[in-house]
């Protein structure tokens, strides 16, 4: 993964991209157990970078075709590893961003998101397989509950915890 | 639930109790394992007939 975490901090050393911090199954595995995943999602903003008006993805293309690096779908190749860059699409995002926390993967300095942030995010989204992340967030006992319902409570996202809990933590063994 | 079934989960619950509590390092590599033996999975003759 180091070549992968050195190529995107040429980007950003390049400016193709301003802040960005590492969430979904790779995210969670600085809280939890590792978890099969076959990508990495990259959270990023253009905010800092200047003329920008609408999200344009194409310069991440470019500059991944200019470093020798395959573009395949929405991912880019870096490394091995299918990256997929996620813009900041609303304010949870843009807060999961802000308040993303430094640490070192392999002697690289990266930003990954809070656990409280990664699991609102995966409530969001909802798939089955972050409805197994959140119980493995919850069994590891990696939550702060008064900070991830502060976060649920400001985001909307109460309502779909509430249900969560209903369906999934209810009747547990 | 059975006592056989109940070790078992508890086994289970300590493997990954202990693989949580690992160094974020030895995380990654395992991570990196996990999606190679994946691929090969996903590349197995087995599983491109059930696709």
């Amino acid at each position: 993964m180091r070549e992968t975490l050195e190529a995107i901090q040429q980007m950003r050393a390049d400016g193709v991209i301003a802040a960005c911090a590492i969430g979904g199954a790779v995210g969670a595995t600085f809280y939890i157990e590792p978890m099969t995943t076959m990508d990495i999602d990259i959270f990023v903003s253009f905010q800092n970078i200047p003329n920008k008006l609408l999200i344009d993805l194409s310069p991440l293309y470019g500059w991944a075709r200019s470093h020798g690096f395959e573009a395949r779908g929405e991912y880019i190749i870096l490394g091995g590893w299918p990256v997929q860059f996620l813009p900041v699409s609303d304010a949870l995002d843009e807060e999961a961003l802000a308040q993303a926390v430094e640490t070192e993967v392999e002697g690289i300095t990266v930003r990954v998101m809070t656990a409280e942030h990664l699991v609102a995010i995966a409530l969001r989204v909802g798939r089955a397989k972050d409805h197994a992340r959140i119980l493995h967030f919850i069994e590891a006992g990696a939550l702060d509950a008064a900070i991830l319902d502060d976060i649920l409570a400001r985001h909307g996202l109460t309502g779909k915890w509430t249900a969560f809990g209903r369906r999934f933590l209810e009747e547990r063994p | 639930m059975n006592q056989w079934m109940r070790a078992i989960l508890e086994s289970k619950r300590r493997e990954r109790a202990r693989l949580r509590l690992l160094p974020l390092d030895e995380k990654i590599a395992i991570l990196e394992r996990m999606r190679d033996r994946a691929l090969a999975i996903a590349g197995s003759s087995l599983a491109k007939t059930r696709r």
